[in-house]
């Protein structure tokens, strides 16, 4: 998703001249077209993570609109009191940027992990969450967070179960997605809501019975507004059973959000999310995937036993 | 001379009432952290009435100190008599830490210490690199604060990008919440510290008017500054000064009274 956050916000910050582009150091191959474009206006702060959000605090506060990048975690965890105190409190449109979420570092090892970013930001005071589902996704996130007044963070990703299935329909506001939609109107079946780039898993999944009747749904931003999201809504109170997918733990994770926006329509709700595990080894993202119990398999399982 | 003298003598008078109104803020209110404001009026009352330019930044990166800047900006007029009743109370935009943006010349909400810095610094660098305007920011830190580690990330950012505009002064009053600057983590040679990070460095009287103005006057036109400004915790009223829980207590009847008298002892 990296290659197109910085196609997208290279077009966001040529038509704003009161953008600027912060990172944290990273960006080696990918952000050199950026800094050349963009002179004063790109600056790489050093490996200084609270140093950068209060920075863009200041310049937010000059009225400029700062995008501040760095691996996920240490754009989030490292300074999230920046986060909360300097640019979430005084409602500054500070766009954080963290690049590997859930397990995408991988190999890299537990501290490059970001299972809790998202659960981290969630309850920050004005903050926006942006959780694109695949590559093709990244532009519209990019370009609604550019307009937004508010904070926001983007949470980039490379799925371990690579799946970029074109949607069957994308909504204009709140970016969620329709992968698979329910042969006529019948009204049992399953709705299966991924989170960000765990669509990606649920789409490689099978067919979990021959008579299957599934709805699959891609939700890409938080705070929800099931409001606006009348298909999806509408699948949940048809099937009333949902089983949520998130690569982030359980505990803060979306997937709790939307069991409590649902729980007056659902009779079954089931998340599967990411597992810490004590002593755990370390591979690649699929690696720590299956280990977790999140593959296109147990996702399939999953939704055969929600069938029953 | 004379007009020089007269701002010093008119600087006394109005950190003295700004004493007094922050001494009738703590006892209204039973509110604690007395200490740290007074030992930071007097550089409070230098900025805001020489130094600070219309559209010159201020962050009290020492929320603690909130009490101190709300009493400096009613007497220059910037709080009502109205708002500043409202200190501490239920309701009120002027708690014990400075809200986001209570009145415009609050730039930030502080109380978390080791943020004010990074805060103005960015200030800094877009209005200097970005906006290319000439106003300035001055950041008024705690030695205590200087523990923190983001304040230094925030100086090599500072030096790295020659923000001339900049003005940090550090209330170094020696003190911190469970112990002397010494005991706790001595940051001697403190502007040794400063110096090394690339700042134009002075340590001065932080009570002494003509060394503020001096040090303040005209900025170094290549790095930031920074002035170690020593002072002592609860300035102004002898039983409080040098007093680790005066940082803490509230004052009672007989305290606020006692506290009074030795302002106006003082200053006669």
């Amino acid at each position: 998703m990296r290659v197109q956050f910085v196609d997208a916000v290279a077009r966001e910050l040529s038509n704003d001249a009161r953008s600027v582009f912060l990172t944290g150091d990273l960006g080696f191959n990918a952000l050199e077209g950026l800094q050349n474009q963009l002179g004063p206006r790109f600056l790489n702060v050093g490996v200084a993570e609270q140093n950068m959000m209060g920075v863009a605090a200041g310049m937010a506060l000059t009225g400029l609109r700062p995008w501040a990048y760095s691996i996920a975690p240490f754009a989030t965890y490292r300074c999230l009191e920046q986060i909360r105190n300097d640019i979430c409190l005084h409602q500054l449109p500070v766009r954080v940027v963290g690049n590997g979420g859930g397990y995408t570092y991988g190999i890299m090892g537990s501290t490059h992990h970001a299972l809790e970013d998202l659960g981290a930001l969630k309850p920050l005071p004005n903050m926006h969450l942006y959780f694109p589902c695949s590559n093709n996704h990244v532009a519209a996130a990019v370009r609604q967070m550019a307009d937004l007044a508010d904070p926001a963070y983007l949470r980039l990703a490379i799925s371990g179960f690579a799946d970029d299935r074109p949607a069957l329909s994308e909504h204009p506001t709140t970016l969620t997605r329709r992968y698979a939609e329910r042969p006529g109107a019948r009204s049992r079946g399953l709705t299966i809501v991924a989170a960000g780039h765990a669509a990606q898993i649920v789409n490689r999944m099978s067919k979990p019975t021959e008579d299957a009747e599934i709805d699959i749904f891609g939700i890409a931003r938080f705070p929800l507004d099931l409001g606006l999201d009348r298909d999806l809504r509408e699948s949940v109170r048809a099937t009333r059973r949902v089983l949520f997918v998130e690569e982030h733990y359980a505990s803060g994770g979306i997937g709790e959000s939307f069991a409590a926006a649902v729980a007056a329509d659902v009779d079954a709700f089931s998340v599967m999310s990411a597992e810490y595990r004590k002593g755990q080894r370390y591979g690649s993202a699929a690696f720590h995937l299956n280990q977790s119990g999140l593959t296109p398999e147990t996702v399939t399982n999953a939704a055969r036993a929600m069938l029953g | 001379m004379t007009d020089s003298s007269t701002i010093f003598a008119e600087l006394r008078r109005d950190a003295l009432a700004i004493r007094k109104m922050l001494l009738a803020m703590h006892y209204r209110a039973k509110s604690g952290h007395i200490g740290t404001g007074l030992s930071s009026i007097d550089i409070l009352a230098l900025l805001h009435k020489v130094w600070l330019g219309e559209d010159d930044a201020f962050l009290l990166s020492k929320g603690h100190g909130a009490s101190a800047l709300y009493a400096t900006l009613h007497h220059y007029g910037r709080i009502s008599d109205e708002e500043i009743a409202t200190y501490y109370q239920d309701g009120t935009l002027f708690p014990a830490h400075p809200a986001p943006r209570a009145v415009p010349a609050i730039v930030a909400a502080t109380g978390s210490l080791g943020h004010g810095l990074s805060i103005a610094a960015g200030i800094a660098y877009a209005r200097k690199h970005v906006h290319e305007q000439t106003t300035r920011v001055a950041a008024l830190l705690s030695d205590g604060e200087c523990n923190e580690g983001s304040v230094w990330e925030a100086a090599a950012f500072a030096s790295h990008h020659g923000l001339s505009n900049l003005l940090v002064v550090v209330d170094a009053n020696g003190l911190q919440g469970f112990g002397t600057t010494r005991e706790v983590l001595d940051m001697e040679p403190f502007a040794d510290k400063w110096r090394a990070f690339g700042f134009a460095t002075h340590e001065i009287d932080g009570h002494d008017f003509e060394q503020l103005h001096a040090a303040t006057r005209e900025l170094d036109p290549q790095r930031p500054t920074c002035i170690i400004a020593r002072t002592r915790k609860g300035n102004g009223v002898g039983f409080m000064e040098g007093k680790l829980e005066w940082h803490y207590l509230p004052m009672t009847e007989a305290q606020y009274r006692d506290a009074l008298r030795s302002l106006d002892g003082e200053s006669s």
